[in-house]
């Protein structure tokens, strides 16, 4: 087996479904899935203590005998369902995703990819309960009078859980192992636009770009890759990642050694996602007569050299690494040279 | 032929409808729209999905591919929405599952034997004060003790007056979430096998002490404390054994795999304790509502002894009679 085939370490999980597809899922950590748990926590004491303070209120304006004991009633079940069935009753009704859930975009699915049932929606979070342990001791709560002197006072760690997400690949704590769920990232909207390109210069050296250039996959790729990241580049930075690859793409297209390494790249993007095939290029009046051929009489390569040329360029940049980026190193006049020879006009 | 981005633009609008639709539904709460609009969903949910599998050959750039990878599991996920909290379903597993489960578990032998031994001796320690001087004492503290004793000094049925339910509500509300949050971390924690027992344990030989200790005494308080403990004591005993006997079925569920890998072997354990945790539960809130409402009230004390003979009688009918294996389902 390829070695290069298994899975990427990514925190990613496939799902297949019924419709013979199967898409990634990313699996949500704890650093989303805390700052959920615990804005869920704020929600459940803030909607207990806004039930108490309105009980206090109707009591004092009313003044029922006996209010005050059916009040408390009414409070302590509350209190219970509350914190043992807000997460079950939740994500049960809201398709897998409390509020807390919701706000950080995560939600709960079962581990086969379909939502969760209410059984599982109610075991995951009935068990979050061993989640929570152990409990660190609150000495100091023990010295006041009213908290029983007996009962257990603690603040949980939620070790368990942490360490039982560390070993999981679908980092599910123990509940989810229970239930057989797991907490993703529901993802919405695309990341990025497919940026135009407003540089003329890349149509025009585009279109000298062998026809029957075919890029391979992982090259696609590639191009995709660079061209979303390399706005994040300075120009240095951009020339030399482009470089690893430049030298071997000159040589299979017949182009002069000093064209900017990020402009055939960009080039070659345009080539392969933008641009019409047999599109008419304008070429601007400034760029008139130039050519990046080195030898401009020289014809275009023929069809029939045409599998040749991609075997091997497909096999050379398979095996860039990237201390090979050094060996071919443009001197800084040649940079310059091509850069004066194809500066755009301000519009 | 056309360009790559021309191909995405062309997809794009069906997209962002199928996008429309998804935020819809999100905020619906039940997933029927109209006809049309299902019918819409999923053409585009298909096409959406049709493009995925085709989007390394068309070549699409991998933020789009990722794209759709997003797109195709939001629709997925309204498609194949979570099943809702239908009565029906919570009846069977009540009335149906539960009690076959009961009967059949070992695990529920297992652990109703713990709990009912340890009580039992426990009580029977604390009882004989000449054999074993100062257990209870030593187990529960004097000062819980002296309260308690307090507490069961006078008859309480006839202390108060006719506003009693009332009065003893807030206790009510104490009970059912103070037992049942034991009984339920009972549950919980037997994922961990050990502090379920430990819980266990712990309360059964509390319980125990206290039962031993009052009865000790041949003053009013054994009688009161007895009188007290008739009607709710069958059901709250059962129930705190019934959960940690679906604890214990958790646990069992890492080491007992039956040839299963041990992730889904936990998985299918837990998916049987469930009618078991469902059961304590309500039989921990029948428990709740019978110490607060009939234990203390002014009935005679016949009503109560008939109301705990009653729930023995019907604890013993839902194990026994509706947990009887029958047609098939006991060979499994």
């Amino acid at each position: 087996m390829n070695p290069l085939a298994v899975r990427p370490l990514d925190t990613t999980v496939e799902v297949a479904t019924p419709e013979h597809i199967s898409f990634d899922y990313a699996v949500a950590g704890p650093f989303r899935r805390l700052p959920a748990f615990l804005f869920d926590l704020v929600l459940k004491v803030s909607f207990l203590f806004a039930v108490a303070i309105a009980m206090v209120l109707c009591l004092s304006a009313t003044g029922i005998e006996f209010g005050e004991q059916i009040a408390m009633f009414m409070f302590f079940v509350l209190v219970f369902f509350v914190f043992w069935f807000y997460g079950a009753v939740s994500e049960g009704w809201f398709n897998g995703r409390t509020p807390g859930k919701w706000l950080l975009g995560i939600r709960v699915i079962s581990t086969t990819g379909s939502s969760l049932n209410g059984g599982q929606a109610l075991l995951r979070n009935l068990i979050m309960a061993a989640d929570l342990l152990p409990a660190t001791p609150m000495y100091f709560l023990l010295t006041i009078d009213e908290v029983e002197p007996d009962g257990f006072v603690g603040v949980p760690t939620f070790l368990c859980g942490l360490c039982c997400m560390m070993l999981t690949t679908r980092q599910q704590r123990l509940g989810d192992l229970a239930a057989g769920t797991m907490v993703v990232v529901d993802q919405r909207g695309w990341s990025t636009m497919d940026a135009r390109i407003s540089d003329r210069r890349v149509s025009v050296l585009a279109s000298y770009i062998p026809a029957h250039f075919q890029p391979s996959a992982t090259l696609t790729k590639f191009l995709a890759a660079y061209h979303e990241r390399r706005r994040f580049l300075g120009t240095g930075r951009r020339n030399e990642i482009a470089r690893h690859l430049t030298p071997a793409l000159l040589e299979r297209f017949g182009f002069r050694s000093d064209i900017d390494p990020d402009l055939l790249l960009q080039s070659l993007y345009y080539r392969t996602f933008l641009a019409e095939r047999n599109q008419e290029v304008l070429i601007p009046p400034e760029l008139q007569g130039f050519s990046p051929l080195l030898d401009a009489d020289r014809p275009k390569p023929s069809a029939a050299n045409a599998a040749a040329t991609r075997k091997d360029f497909a096999a050379s940049a398979a095996i860039v690494l990237p201390n090979a980026a050094g060996a071919i190193e443009p001197t800084a006049s040649a940079v310059d040279t091509i850069t004066s020879t194809l500066e755009a006009p301000k519009p | 032929m056309s360009s790559v981005s021309d191909r995405i633009e062309q997809r794009r609008a069906q997209w962002a409808e199928l996008e429309v639709l998804c935020s819809q539904l999100e905020l619906r709460r039940s997933a029927t729209g109209s006809a049309s609009q299902t019918d819409r969903f999923a053409k585009l949910y298909r096409d959406a999905c049709a493009d995925l599998a085709l989007a390394s050959a068309y070549q699409l750039p991998p933020n789009r591919q990722q794209y759709l990878h997003r797109l195709v599991a939001r629709a997925h996920n309204q498609l194949y929405r979570a099943q809702r909290w239908q009565p029906g379903y919570w009846m069977e597993v009540v009335f149906v599952n539960a009690p076959q489960q009961i009967y059949r578990d070992p695990c529920v032998r297992v652990a109703a034997l713990v709990f009912y031994g340890l009580f039992i001796i426990s009580m029977l320690l604390a009882w004989q004060s000449n054999l074993f001087p100062g257990f209870a004492e030593a187990l529960l503290g004097q000062d819980a003790l002296d309260s308690m004793r307090e507490m069961y000094s006078d008859d309480q049925s006839e202390a108060r007056g006719g506003s009693f339910f009332a009065a003893r509500s807030g206790m009510a509300g104490f009970y059912i979430q103070h037992n049942t949050t034991i009984g339920l971390q009972c549950f919980a924690y037997g994922i961990l096998i050990i502090p379920s027992l430990l819980l266990l344990g712990d309360n059964a030989i509390q319980l125990g002490a206290v039962f031993g200790y009052m009865a000790r005494d041949s003053g009013s308080q054994a009688t009161n404390f007895l009188k007290f403990v008739t009607a709710h004591g069958p059901l709250e005993l059962t129930a705190i054994a019934l959960s940690a006997a679906a604890g214990m079925r958790i646990g069992l569920g890492w080491f007992y795999t039956q040839g299963l890998p041990r992730s889904e072997s936990l998985r299918v354990n837990t998916m049987r304790s469930l009618p078991i945790v469902v059961a304590a539960v309500v039989l921990f809130f029948l428990a709740a509502f019978t110490e607060a409402f009939i234990s203390p009230s002014n009935m005679p004390y016949l009503v109560k002894a008939a109301w705990g003979l009653m729930t023995s009688a019907g604890l013993t009918f839902y194990f026994v009679v509706l947990g009887f294996p029958r047609g098939g389902t006991s060979a499994a």
